[in-house]
């Protein structure tokens, strides 16, 4: 049981940068690939040693397919032979960068699951949102991906647009649901500092507007069959995304490449944003941290609060630890916020779910 | 120094007409400062002052003038608090001299404090002198401002000054001025010491130091001081004056102005107005004119964090060292928990003492609704003076109440005259009469100081457009039909949003308030009902719906600090509310009453 069993790749480089996003992107340079793929396995190496048998793999981005497959064998070769029998390897893929010899040697590489980022299937939307995909580019790399033959296809997709109305909702939901998806990620869109939309000023939806179009997705795909397990996320029986439930575990993970972040017994830590500061570090034989934190046991306890929460299953005191504030329980389970559970869980309540951050304010003292 | 050659004056002036600017001028000109050492404004030394732009606590600074008669004179330039809030301290301050500078921007004329300061003044029989400044200004219209003081305080147009107080043009003249035209004082130098105390400070280091001006005998650096009206001793530790640091000396004599260092360590019983007099040899009667200036205006001050409390009390403590019309006592709120009721002497002194609260002891303070002291007399026959709303009794054993109004100077131009009329209707004015002056008019109206005190200055502002200018003063308390509008938070009254208010107002009050907390209060985990009552009748409601969405969408490896950031930041906000019966109201929410829309129609 002992060593990091999660390992997270950042891929930055992006064709262009879209105007909600606010990650760590290289937008061009593409010339520099072959330096960066040098650099994690470098990295790789470096840290390599905190690694256990590697259960999930996460390959994130950025455009990870802006690597080519010839690059992204190379790393999933140099990371194949630290997996556990049956890890899950996913890869994030932007769709107009896909076609099916593609996504075939991705498979071939190694990689069981791959998310697709959609966003949404409206052109209005699309094009508000700066992507490149068209709708049908879309449809045809969910086809394509599944054609390749991965484990697990699953897709991105956001509500709460400016310029999204109920209208354009219901066809998402219907569409994405035609898709039939193994997996959906449907995240409400956040105006993230840095970014174009954030600059320009835009308003998101009030938040009765956003509490219904968080309702519609919830209960559409719930009607669909899918399985609401974590705040943003939906699955079939069997598909959850095993690396994503790794972070809502409070599970140590090791994140390589450009503004990753890693959190390994006890401390987590961030790497320079900077690609050319990151490159030259590892060329340098150092590591590219920026930042260190260290998670005294009470952040610790409060962070297993707020991940595990998110989830729609029962968090386990023994586990978690207990709350700051036990005397809101009552209070909560009074207002049908929290139910069921023992006294060894407690567990939000389907209401609830949608207030959770509301809920941990009241239960946890984050200061 | 001869009393022929000694000149005690003080500069009158509505806010910004430039009196510290003169001021600066004047010492600069009499070389009591060096420029280097000049700082913006020598008389107003808080910081708090600075920034307001107003004077609190009036000095005396006395410099040597050599005049153009070839004699060498005393001048004490007596500063004066500028706002109504003062306005007993400023007759304390003119009580102490023989003549006024009356200050008048040139562009701007007579304004509602020009009146007030000057009918202040003429009642203290002082020698004015009209100062028109500003005349830099190419706007500035001294010929026709120049008649209209002259007509205020019948006298010549061709005998008010023109200067201007910036380049520092006519500053000689009005030097000159004061030395011919302000008399000197006339005490008897062998008659028993009587000196009035016209302003007090306390100092961390050298204790309470009293500011005097001997009207007769003298005051020696070893007499044994006692103050006649609250009969407190003032054990002296050092006589001196400021020039303008402060410089020891063996006497006072009648006609001269200095202060004493005393080894008192609080303001405690120490008031403006009282006369100092010898222990051993005391004067007849004291100087006319004291009062005791009792707080108008009164608000609970609770601290956001609860165990602030103690800290709270000891910033009170330490303020009422210097500020003896500070008044406080415990008062605690079911819906605020422990603070303390306190009184001014008007808003300004309200809003001086917050801020210095806030920023110089780092207090986070929750206000309440400002109000004013009521007098109610009781079925029994017996009379209560009710300083806090929760403090009212029933209504069925109330016989009569009766609250303190005030007489309100306004200057408006002619086109703002049906405006100002509008408001002070809608506040329950009663005119008393109008009058042009220049080429505004002069309405005036006696009004209940509770709606003075809400925000009838903003709102005379916004409705003028910044044209009219206000003064005004007690005239004594009136009976009205008021009654208590009480404000529920999801069913339970919050003490702390209960107001008094007529009884013709008290629904559309009712209805705005109840709108304007639903804006404020932002939504909670269930639906909070918000209504007006008065009496135990709900006459107002609103609902702030209950929450439906509080969540972070994505989470992932990268942002878990981020996301728990959040979350300490919604925490700190959390924090900010105060908790009312599992309600978190923001502060926002208790200012919030004192906005009262456009005045409940
Ligand atoms: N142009 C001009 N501005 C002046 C003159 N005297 C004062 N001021 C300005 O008027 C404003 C108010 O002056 P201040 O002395 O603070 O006024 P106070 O409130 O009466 O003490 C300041 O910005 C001064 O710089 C003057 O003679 N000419
Ligand atoms: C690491 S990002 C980038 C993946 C890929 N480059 C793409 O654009 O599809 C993964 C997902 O985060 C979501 N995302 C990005 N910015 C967001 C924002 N501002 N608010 C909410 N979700 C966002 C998008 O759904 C996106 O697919
Ligand atoms: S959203 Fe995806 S494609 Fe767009 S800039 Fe961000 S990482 Fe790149």
């Amino acid at each position: 049981m002992s060593g990091v069993r999660h390992l997270y790749l950042h891929l930055p480089f992006c064709s262009s940068r879209c105007g909600y996003c606010a990650f760590v992107v290289e937008v061009g340079g593409l010339d520099r690939r072959d330096d960066y793929a040098d650099a994690l396995l470098s990295e790789l190496h470096l840290e390599g040693d905190v690694l256990g048998r590697l259960d999930t793999v996460y390959l994130g981005g950025g455009t990870p397919t802006l690597m080519r497959p010839r690059r992204l064998r190379r790393l999933l070769d140099a990371i194949r032979p630290r997996l556990a029998p049956g890890a899950e390897v996913t890869a994030e893929a932007n769709p107009e960068t896909v076609d099916g010899r593609q996504l075939e040697a991705l498979v071939e590489a190694g990689v069981t699951r791959i998310s697709l980022g959609v966003q949404s299937l409206q052109p209005h939307l699309l094009s508000a949102l700066d992507r490149a995909a068209t709708p049908d580019q879309a449809r045809a790399a969910v086809a394509c991906a599944r054609a390749a033959g991965f484990a697990s296809v699953s897709v991105d997709l956001l509500f709460g647009v400016p310029g999204q109305d109920p209208d354009d909702l219901h066809r998402d939901l219907e569409e994405v649901v035609g898709l039939r998806p193994d997996h959906v990620s449907w995240y409400e869109l956040e105006l993230k500092a840095g970014s174009a939309l954030a600059r320009c000023g835009v308003a998101l939806p009030d938040e009765d507007a956003a509490a219904d179009a968080y309702r519609t997705v919830v209960v559409g795909l719930e009607g669909a069959g899918y399985h609401w397990y974590e705040t943003a996320n939906f699955a079939r029986r069997g598909h959850q995304c095993r690396h994503s439930l790794a972070y809502w575990g409070a599970a140590d993970y090791l994140g390589l490449g450009v503004g990753a972040v890693s959190t390994v017994a006890g401390r987590r830590w961030r790497n320079a944003a900077d690609l050319h500061a990151y490159v030259a570090a590892l060329a340098d034989g150092r590591a590219p941290r920026r930042s260190e934190e260290a998670l005294d046991p009470d952040t610790a306890r409060r962070e297993r609060w707020m991940l595990g929460l998110r989830l729609d299953r029962p968090l386990a005191l023994g586990w978690a630890g207990p709350p700051d504030h036990p005397e809101a329980l009552p209070r909560l389970r009074e207002l049908g916020l929290m139910e069921g559970g023992g006294a060894h869980e407690v567990r939000l309540s389907r209401e609830g779910r949608f207030l959770q951050n509301a809920v941990l304010g009241e239960l946890m003292e984050y200061a | 120094m001869q009393q022929s050659l000694i000149r005690n004056f003080c500069i009158i002036a509505h806010i910004d007409h430039g009196k510290s600017t003169l001021a600066d001028r004047i010492l600069q000109a009499t070389h009591a400062i060096d420029e280097r050492e000049m700082r913006d404004q020598v008389l107003d030394s808080m910081d708090l002052e600075r920034e307001r732009g107003i004077t609190i606590k009036a000095q005396a600074v006395r410099v040597g003038y050599r005049a153009s008669d070839g004699l060498h004179y005393q001048l004490n330039l007596i500063d004066t608090p500028g706002h109504v809030d003062f306005s007993y301290e400023v007759s304390r301050s003119l009580a102490a001299c023989e003549g006024a500078l009356l200050v008048v921007d040139a562009s701007q004329g007579i304004e509602a404090q020009t009146l007030a300061n000057t009918y202040l003044a003429l009642e203290s029989d002082l020698e004015i002198i009209p100062v028109l400044n500003k005349i830099d200004l190419p706007v500035a219209d001294p010929d026709l401002h120049a008649r209209a003081i002259a007509d205020l305080i019948g006298e010549n147009p061709a005998d008010v000054l023109r200067v201007s107080a910036k380049t520092g043009d006519g500053v000689a003249e009005v030097l000159e001025a004061v030395v011919e035209r302000v008399p000197p004082p006339s005490g008897d130098r062998s008659a028993p010491l009587r000196a009035l105390i016209f302003d007090s400070v306390y100092d961390q280091y050298r204790g309470v130091v009293v500011f005097a001006r001997v009207v007769d005998g003298e005051l020696d650096r070893r007499s044994r001081l006692r103050a006649m009206q609250s009969g407190l001793a003032l054990p002296a530790e050092e006589i001196g004056y400021l020039a303008p640091a402060m410089t020891p000396t063996e006497r006072l004599s009648a006609g001269e102005t200095g202060y004493v260092v005393t080894t008192l360590k609080s303001l405690g019983q120490l008031r403006v107005g009282d006369t100092l007099t010898l222990d051993d040899r005391p004067a007849h009667a004291p100087l006319p004119g004291y009062r005791e200036v009792r707080p108008m205006v009164f608000c609970g001050l609770f601290p956001v964090d609860a165990d602030r409390y103690p800290a709270l009390r000891d910033a009170l403590e330490r303020l009422s060292l210097n500020d003896a019309s500070l008044l406080w006592e415990p008062e605690t709120s079911q819906a605020l928990g422990f603070g303390f009721r306190c009184g001014f002497l008007g808003l300004l002194h309200m809003d001086i003492v917050r801020e210095r609260l806030e920023r110089e002891y780092d207090l986070d303070l929750l206000a309440t609704t400002p109000n004013v002291e009521y007098a109610v007399t009781h079925t029994s026959g017996s009379v209560l003076a009710v300083r806090s709303p929760v403090d009212l009794p029933d209504p069925n054993h109330i016989e009569v109440i009766e609250e303190p109004y005030v007489r309100a100077t306004i200057l408006v131009p002619h086109d703002g005259v049906g405006a100002v009329m509008g408001l002070c209707q809608e506040r329950r004015g009663a005119f008393v009469t109008m009058e042009a002056i220049e080429q505004r008019q002069q309405v005036v109206y006696d009004l209940p100081l509770a709606e003075i005190v809400l925000d009838f200055h903003d709102q005379l502002k916004s409705r003028t457009r910044g044209y009219a200018s206000l003064d005004y003063e007690p005239v004594g308390n009136r009976a009205g039909p008021l009654v208590r509008l009480d404000i529920l938070l999801a069913g339970d009254p919050v003490d702390a949003l209960s107001t008094i208010v007529h009884r013709d107002m008290a629904h559309a009050r009712g209805r705005d308030l109840v709108e304007r907390l639903q804006k404020t209060i932002p939504r909670q985990l269930f639906e909070v009902p918000i209504q007006a009552a008065i009496g135990g009748r709900i006459v107002a409601r609103e609902t702030v719906k209950a929450k439906r969405k509080d969540v972070l969408a994505k989470c992932y490896g990268g942002d878990i600090t981020r996301k728990r950031k959040l979350l300490e930041r919604q925490k700190e906000g959390k924090k900010r509310m105060k908790q009312v019966g599992g309600v978190e109201v923001p502060q926002e929410a208790f200012l919030s009453v004192l906005q009262i829309g456009d005045g409940g129609s």
